[in-house]
């Protein structure tokens, strides 16, 4: 599993398979759901340039790498449509979850979300999975103040306020990024086993 | 031969033995993974030198057998040339978005023009089979699939 916090995709180029930078990306769209990316918004490259109308489906790229954001060519540009505007960071209830509480389903506070982690080896007709949250621990973590991971099950309740996570999660809490990804695929192992 | 070896090469006119011109630089197709043409310094009739004219590359000269195949730049041989087109020091980027390095050197068979190695700054080596695109931002090279 590769993963990468959302916040390091911002402001990386978008470059064609022939090697011109198109674009930057702007914001990250989450689907309705929140549980996964369903594409970018853009802006011009350089400092002065604006947004862009054109924005980025996740289907249309061809890998999201440390440096770059990979696609074809310029076609994988499209003008920006409505299924990615509802869903666009602040303007949907579930886009904007940087600084919600992360309560646990017994009403514990664990954080607020400082940062939000995906999936992204799942290029070509796969999807970039919401796997987890980078969040700033309250007291109940025992490390208050930092920022921790916490791995988030596949679908989860979510208000502008709150989110809802089995109270389970505080067995994978992650520093990291490496090995976070086997601490997600254990809790949601471990969440299956139990729902079953 | 790398192009930095290649490079302020005199070319030579076989029939008259003269020298008519210097490299200066070259202009690679992406597509075909090859040099194309040389850039010469500035000769009376032109400056640019297509590989098919090229009698023979040489350790210590470059010759041509017609010194008339030096002209000026067409308009098909335009699109290859510039900064945007340049291979030496710019980003390589890998299909899958990961930078690999800058570009050091070009290494290409002299008998052919085709490309043969990307050499990075570190010192890497990328075989010029897995070039992709040459663009204003970046050299893309193929990813290589994880080794398992």
């Amino acid at each position: 599993m590769k993963l990468m916090r959302t916040s390091d995709i911002a402001q990386r180029p978008v470059v064609t398979l022939s090697g011109e930078d198109l674009a930057q990306i702007k914001d990250v769209v989450y689907t309705a759901d929140g549980g996964s990316v369903s594409g970018f918004t853009l802006s011009g490259r350089g400092l002065l340039a604006g947004p862009l109308k054109e924005g980025l489906a996740w289907s249309s790229i061809t890998a999201l790498g440390a440096d770059a954001v990979m696609i074809a060519d310029g076609h994988a540009l499209q003008p920006t449509e409505a299924e990615l505007d509802t869903s666009r960071g602040s303007a949907g209830s579930h886009g904007n979850v940087l600084g919600s509480q992360v309560l646990t389903e017994d009403g514990v506070g664990l954080g607020t979300v400082h940062d939000v982690v995906v999936s992204v080896d799942a290029t070509g007709g796969g999807q970039c999975d919401v796997v987890g949250y980078e969040i700033v621990a309250s007291e109940h973590l025992g490390t208050q103040g930092e920022k921790v991971l916490i791995p988030l099950p596949d679908t989860m309740a979510v208000s502008g306020e709150h989110l809802m996570v089995p109270a389970s999660v505080q067995e994978f809490v992650g520093e990291d990024l490496a090995g976070f990804g086997a601490a997600v695929e254990r809790f949601r192992a471990q969440l299956g086993s139990t729902e079953r | 031969m790398k192009f930095s070896e290649a490079k302020g090469r005199k070319v030579v006119d076989v029939s008259t033995a003269d020298t008519v011109g210097k490299v200066r630089g070259f202009l690679v197709d992406a597509e075909s993974r090859s040099v194309v043409a040389l850039r010469l310094k500035k000769t009376d009739h032109g400056d640019v030198l297509r590989w098919g004219a090229l009698a023979s590359v040489g350790v210590d000269a470059i010759t041509i057998a017609d010194p008339t195949a030096i002209t000026e730049l067409d308009d098909e041989l335009k699109a290859l040339r510039g900064k945007r087109r340049r291979m030496t020091k710019k980003r390589v980027l890998s299909t899958g978005g990961d930078e690999l390095g800058h570009v050091a050197d070009v290494e290409f068979d002299p008998a052919t023009g085709a490309l043969t190695y990307i050499l990075l700054h570190h010192g890497a080596e990328i075989a010029a089979e897995r070039l992709m695109g040459i663009g204003s931002y970046a050299v893309v090279v193929r990813a290589e699939p994880p080794t398992l």
